[in-house]
């Protein structure tokens, strides 16, 4: 059986910590599902909710990226350059650019 | 046969393209399932065509938790929706898994 | 693998990098959405003829 690879992609504060979690809910649905949220985006330190969402997530051989270092420094995202992140999206089976870009 | 269209929508701001796109689709026989969320879940409320999208469309739902995070009631359901159409994220899996072509707006 | 890109606003240069390397010895096709008046007919076909639809901000 093939399964799904979903990647969200995230540009404002809102979207990302949403986001996330809709992410999560196709990991529980039995896909491989990825966040990533770009430079556009500087996070605020997450709470324990989402926090808990993103190890939830990692349990299920899913991951948060950032494209910038002060949101991986911050919270613990894993880096991502911007031409990894394309050579990621080939490997998708659904890209999303989520909510809105500010 | 056309192929069936699943479109999830998180930006508030593309109803018109929900609706021109369902139309559409509609339009050539094709069957079409739409699923709210986040702050686009406002459009449940806000916008007048809602019902009609509900009426157009083959399955039109909201994410429930969504809904009440943008300050509304669930107990508000929304015109052209109903208990089991104020969902969860588990609708979005469907539109993959069970959709021929996939959409987000 | 054909792929449909679709615009919801003008892309900036991180959209058209990210598009860029998606579409990299694929067949691609693109809508702008970004009109006042877009041909959803048109779109839809374009939607059924597609292997993947990305529709970006």
């Amino acid at each position: 059986m093939e399964y799904n690879k979903v990647c969200f992609m995230y540009r404002a504060k809102d979207s990302a910590n949403d986001g996330i979690r809709s992410a999560l809910g196709l990991a529980v649905e039995n896909m491989y599902s990825y966040g990533v949220v770009l430079d556009d985006v500087t996070m605020d330190k997450i709470d324990e909710n989402l926090t808990e969402s993103i190890e939830m997530l990692r349990d299920m051989e899913g991951e948060i990226y950032s494209t910038n270092p002060a949101n991986c420094e911050l919270n613990g995202l894993e880096p991502i350059t911007i031409e990894e992140l394309g050579e990621k999206l080939r490997d998708m089976t659904h890209v999303i650019p989520y909510g809105i870009k500010k | 046969m056309a192929k069936s269209l699943g479109i999830f929508v998180t930006n508030p701001e593309q109803f018109k393209h929900v609706m021109g796109i369902t139309k559409a689709a509609k339009a050539k026989g094709s069957k079409v399932k739409v699923f709210f969320t986040w702050d686009a879940t406002h459009n449940a409320k806000k916008e007048p065509g809602f019902k009609d999208l509900c009426e157009l469309a083959d399955d039109v739902s909201i994410c429930v938790d969504s809904y009440a995070k943008q300050g509304y009631d669930i107990k508000d359901i929304p015109a052209g929706l109903d208990e089991k159409k104020m969902a969860t994220q588990a609708q979005h899996g469907i539109i993959i898994e069970d959709y021929d072509c996939y959409l987000s707006l | 693998m054909k792929v449909l890109n679709v615009y919801r606003s003008e892309p900036d240069d991180t959209t058209k990098k990210l598009v860029e390397i998606v579409i990299r010895d694929r067949e691609s096709d693109s809508f702008d959405l970004n009109v006042d008046s877009p041909d959803y007919d048109a779109l839809v076909d374009k939607i059924f003829d597609a292997d993947q639809v990305i529709c970006w901000w």
